[in-house]
């Protein structure tokens, strides 16, 4: 009886433990939330896909093309097939890597307004403050911007 | 008459290895289908783009059955078809656009666009979407795990729930042994 209670408990500490691993947050997870450019013209919303963290056009200040009054799209994709798919809810930022020091590296950053991709490194100054560094080759030949953090927290999964 | 049959064989081999070489490379072609993947984009969710996921992993001896043998691995990938539904009975009306993209945890493999459409056509309840012809998927499929990403545009906020949709695709995969 007492054997059989052992296995039980056991099996259950097991359960458990592998429930609370998945619900565990990841280090990374800090930079998760809704950021703003210094620009101030959009908004990026950050989520992690499996272990990297993607950035999404969530807001645009001007959503809708001045020439033909539509919702603005990728217009400057360098893939003809891409050039219709809508600007807002775009992922400009890509397959970051968290580097355990408040860093994510081994992303890109894409800019729509010329329809480049640049390297990038994301930095956290304070939990409310990204430098957001793109470049082509060397870091040192690059630009940084100071992304500030949106008051709106998305709801924890 | 040698001589005749010599030269007619050489143009056919020198014809044959054009062929090969305009065909794409020695690996042969496999139709592989994901089929019925929900993905649930969790509420409440707002009006915009919102984010739902389904993770896969693709398992060619599975695939390729009796074909398979070991050490086969992709070589290369090409999405071809990509279907959306809706998987509970709200149906489409409130989606503006879809785009499919896939990932992987792999550092090296960056993420891809392979599908999309924008606008929805007004009344359907399941859509075909256009794909990128030049999406290189091999290096993702060779991956564990393989995250299927779908961003969906609401028209309007959705705040009593979650909403799900169903996702059938087709690649051409190539395999090398």
């Amino acid at each position: 009886m007492l054997r059989k209670f052992t296995l039980w408990a056991a099996s259950a500490l097991i359960a458990f433990a592998s429930l609370n691993f998945e619900l565990q947050e990841a280090p990374g997870d800090k930079l998760i939330g809704v950021w703003e450019p210094s620009n101030g013209r959009a908004r990026v919303k950050i989520d992690r896909i499996g272990t990297k963290y993607y950035g999404r056009i969530v807001w645009l200040i001007e959503p809708n093309d001045p020439e033909t009054g539509l919702p603005k799209t990728d217009k400057n994709n360098p893939d003809p097939a891409l050039k219709n798919v809508p600007l807002k809810g775009y992922r400009m930022l890509k397959d970051f890597v968290y580097q355990a020091d408040g860093t994510w590296s081994e992303g890109t950053i894409y800019d729509p307004l010329n329809g480049s991709t640049y390297n990038c490194v994301i930095k956290m100054k304070d939990k409310n403050t990204l430098d957001i560094r793109g470049y082509i080759g060397v870091q040192a030949l690059g630009r940084t911007d100071v992304w500030k953090r949106l008051a709106v927290q998305p709801a924890k999964k | 008459m040698i001589r005749l049959f010599t030269r007619f064989a050489v143009l056919a081999l020198a014809t044959a290895s054009i062929l090969a070489a305009c065909s794409g490379g020695s690996g042969d072609h496999h139709a592989v289908q994901i089929k019925d993947a929900v993905v649930t984009l969790e509420g409440p969710l707002f009006a915009g783009p919102n984010q739902g996921q389904y993770a896969f992993k693709l398992d060619l001896a599975k695939e390729l059955g009796s074909a398979y043998t070991e050490g086969m691995t992709v070589e290369s990938a090409r999405i071809t078809a990509v279907e959306v539904a809706s998987a509970d009975s709200l149906g489409l009306s409130s989606f503006r656009s879809f785009v499919v993209s896939l990932a992987s945890d792999n550092a090296d493999v960056a993420m891809q666009e392979a599908a999309f459409k924008n606008p929805l056509p007004e009344g359907a309840s399941r859509v075909s979407l256009d794909v990128s012809p030049e999406a290189e998927l091999g290096s993702l499929l060779q991956q564990g795990t393989v995250y299927l990403v779908l961003d969906a545009d609401l028209a309007e906020d959705y705040l009593e729930g979650s909403r799900s949709l169903t996702l059938n695709l087709s690649f051409d995969i190539t395999i090398k042994s």
